[in-house]
């Protein structure tokens, strides 16, 4: 019965080494510098953030990582089996489901594109992205910013429905559409896919690098954003600020240093504020991936900076457009939702919603 | 010397040099690779073809209605005074007027004085090809040995000049697919996969999704670029029509894209009637 | 704790992250979990947009009338990788969607389970076109 975890686990090594062997062979520019252009797919199952079991322990055992690739397959093989065409809707009252599936079920598996398994740098699993801190999650935040954590998490609730905002008064989440999040506006990619730091999503997770020696173009999928890094470039002045943040990029040997700074108030990078400061970096590892490693600092934020690192690797996928706004029929359909919610509690009980 | 032969050469000489400040052999320095010129830089078209492609006369607005003495800015739009006004344009349209069949003539008719309401600009839509060109935002051109990406400033709009056979576009999309070549200097580029739903400026020139591109880059000096397009559209169109444009390189030091991620100017417009508490509106 | 680490591990990314993090917009902000409804009916037209794909179907109601619905799928893009194209999911395809209704009280829902008349999932071809990656194909690249 563990015959195909067994040899899932020799192929994944195997393949680890086979990488080994190459990597004297960095592709390089004319100008000697490693070369990053290609496409890259980096989904992945490996979290974030470290589960609490796994303590400090950053390595996973190929067993385990055997079993999350079996489950992840025979996860969607069962969404992927036939129905019973003559079957009925599904509970009233939701189905259960939770997170973004939001208890109405999301959609079919097949749209979704989060990887097979864990991933391995040099051979090894990974239980996290983060590595810094040791136990690999994020680090403590600041009163300030634990306060504002809870204020925005008041938004979140199951879906009933129901317009409970009303009964806890106060600003609901549907008021404005500037109070929904910015991959629901189109503004950016949800879940700092561009961010920077860029992290893996739910799907959409292919990369394009264009390099030459005066600009390193880095295209995200969503929301077709494209980060321009300039150069042995000094960054933009205070007043001047960005979405993406402002990059600028350095060689360290064979590492490729971007240091982003001047974003927004609204950042990608979730619970960060305009003070972020991100510095990343590419290399090319001993197993010949494209190592993408990050540091992340806010002192508004977190008490401490916090890292990461995970493979971008190389892929013969294409990317697509990704035009969001065009096709945004959803954040229409929200706002209305919310309106006619309000107005049916407020009918059948006069005295809700009043402020 | 032939006198004969002198004039022709002054002849010849001259015709080169009608262009100011731009000579007949320019070659531009080689990017990255070595092999074709470099086009890296930030890049704009400085013309109205974004107004009205065509030769035109300045007018009073982008929507129009009649007036007692002639046309008048529309309603919801007389607040601009002059700033509603349309500048005066030569045209970037080369062998006008435009070959419209007769029921695409009228849909432009149709667009023109339903501007507001139709226009994809107006809700900060990506303008498709050719018109993100000649948007008045400044674009990118980032060029390695082999890529090409094309960045413009305007709602972020970007695409990805593929410099091999990626086959037929799956599914159309706003900015269509971008296949390119090298003929010697000159980068041409084949846009195919646009949908129907971009326009070729503010006047409600428009196509279907049958619509083909094919665009001509050529440096024609150290900060300029010829741009070229031909467009096919065998169902609004009676044959072939061309635009042609400089492209002038932005020269500031600083010179770089900036956002303009339009998205946010246009939510009250598109989605502020849903708001709790809804402002005022027109 | 009595989840497989598996289980955590893969839901990592969803479940883990803050509530921010995850897809586009929550399926809780758009569809009412009170208005169950399955939709039975042909195709007429299948928007290959983002960020969601949308299929209209005809719906044929008791009375003999019908309407038409529009029912959310996820990103195209997925598909297009998996060598799908806008010629996929032909109009006239009958199809049979369970959902629940958007709350704006329109005719949309989402795309819960998007099946054809013999139950299996759309875009399944028979030429292996559509099988997101479950490792259980060669030709795959990793």
């Amino acid at each position: 019965m563990n015959t195909l975890s067994g040899s899932l686990a020799g192929g994944l090594l195997a393949a680890g080494l086979a990488g080994a062997a190459m990597a004297a062979e960095i592709p390089r520019t004319p100008e000697g510098r490693p070369d990053f252009s290609g496409t890259y797919n980096v989904a992945t199952l490996t979290p974030l953030q470290r589960p609490e079991m796994f303590g400090d322990n950053l390595v996973l055992a190929p067993e385990e990582a055997a079993r999350i690739a079996e489950e992840e397959a025979a996860r969607l093989a069962e969404d992927l089996e036939r129905d019973d065409p003559n079957r009925g809707a599904p509970p009233k009252g939701g189905d259960g489901s939770t997170g973004a599936a939001g208890n109405v079920g999301g959609y079919n598996a097949f749209w979704i594109e989060r990887g097979d398994g864990a991933f391995q740098i040099n051979g090894e699993f990974r239980t996290s992205i983060i590595t810094d801190p040791a136990n690999g999650r994020f680090p403590t935040m600041t009163a300030a910013a634990m306060k504002g954590l809870m204020e925005r998490r008041r938004f979140y609730r199951e879906n009933t429905g129901e317009a409970w905002w009303l009964e806890a008064g106060g600003v609901g989440p549907y008021d404005d559409p500037e109070l929904r999040p910015l991959g629901e506006r189109c503004l950016l990619g949800f879940g700092s896919t561009a961010g920077p730091p860029m992290l893996p999503v739910l799907y959409n997770n292919t990369k394009r690098i264009i390099q030459n020696p005066d600009t390193v173009v880095i295209l995200v999928e969503m929301n077709h954003d494209a980060r321009i890094v300039r150069m042995n470039a000094e960054h933009a002045p205070p007043d001047q600020r960005f979405w993406l943040g402002d990059s600028i990029g350095y060689w360290e040997g064979d590492t490729l240093v971007v240091d982003t700074t001047n974003f927004r108030n609204e950042t990608a990078m979730y619970n960060a504020t305009r003070d972020l400061h991100v510095v990343e970096r590419f290399r090319y590892g001993e197993d010949g991936q494209l190592i993408y490693s990050f540091t992340v600092e806010d002192p508004n934020v977190w008490t401490e900076p916090w890292s990461g690192e995970y493979p971008w690797p190389r892929t013969d996928d294409r990317m697509f457009e990704y035009a969001c706004h065009e096709g945004n029929y959803a954040l229409g359909g929200i706002l209305r939702g919310a309106r006619i919610l309000e107005q049916e509690t407020m009918d059948a009980k006069p005295d809700a919603g009043s402020d | 010397m032939l006198r004969g032969a002198g004039s022709w050469i002054t002849i010849v000489t001259l015709a080169a040099l009608a262009t100011p400040g731009v000579a007949a052999d320019y070659v531009a320095p080689r990017g990255p690779g070595g092999e074709h010129p470099d086009l890296n830089g930030i890049w704009q078209a400085l013309n109205t073809a974004n107004y009205d492609i065509e030769r035109h006369l300045a007018r009073h607005s982008m929507q129009l209605r009649d007036g007692p003495h002639g046309p008048l800015p529309a309603v919801d739009l007389l607040k601009l005074g002059a700033v509603g006004a349309v500048p005066p344009g030569l045209g970037v349209v080369t062998d006008g007027p435009l070959p419209y069949t007769p029921e695409g003539l009228a849909k432009k008719r149709e667009n023109a004085a339903n501007w507001l309401e139709r226009d994809p600009e107006v809700k900060c839509y990506l303008p498709g090809v050719p018109r993100a060109t000649y948007m008045p935002h400044p674009f990118q051109i980032q060029q390695s040995a082999a890529a090409i990406l094309i960045m413009y400033q305007y709602a972020n709009a970007v695409r990805e000049v593929y410099m091999e056979d990626v086959g037929e576009a799956p599914v159309d999309s706003w900015m269509g697919q971008s296949v390119g070549r090298w003929e010697g200097d000159t980068l041409v580029v084949e846009v195919t996969g646009l949908n129907d739903q971009t326009w070729f400026d503010r006047a409600g020139n428009h196509h279907s999704d049958q619509l083909k591109v094919t665009e001509r880059y050529t440096p024609v000096g150290p900060h300029h670029l010829r741009y070229e397009a031909t467009i096919e559209d065998p169902v609004t169109f009676t044959r072939p029509w061309k635009m042609s444009m400089p492209l002038y390189r932005r020269m500031e030091p600083d010179a770089r894209l900036l956002d303009f991620r339009c998205v946010e100017f246009v939510e009250e417009l598109m989605y502020g009637e849903w708001r709790r508490q809804p402002l005022p509106r027109p | 704790m009595n989840q497989t680490l598996a289980t955590i591990l893969a839901a990592g990314a969803v479940a883990l992250a803050p509530v921010a993090a995850l897809a586009h917009h929550a399926f809780g902000a758009e569809f009412d979990p009170n208005r169950p409804l399955v939709l039975r009916g042909p195709v007429t037209k299948v928007e290959w947009v983002n960020p969601h794909t949308w299929i209209h179907i005809q719906v044929e109601k008791e009375d003999g009338t019908s309407e038409d619905w529009m029912v959310e799928g996820g990103t195209p893009n997925t598909l297009l990788r998996n060598g799908l194209n806008k010629r996929s999911l032909e109009p006239g395809t009958f199809i049979v969607v369970d959902g629940y209704q958007s709350k704006d009280r329109s005719n949309r829902a989402n795309g819960r389970n998007v099946t054809l008349e013999n139950g299996e999932k759309i875009f399944m071809g028979s030429s292996g076109t559509g099988a997101p990656r479950d490792g259980a194909d060669p030709r795959e690249r990793r």
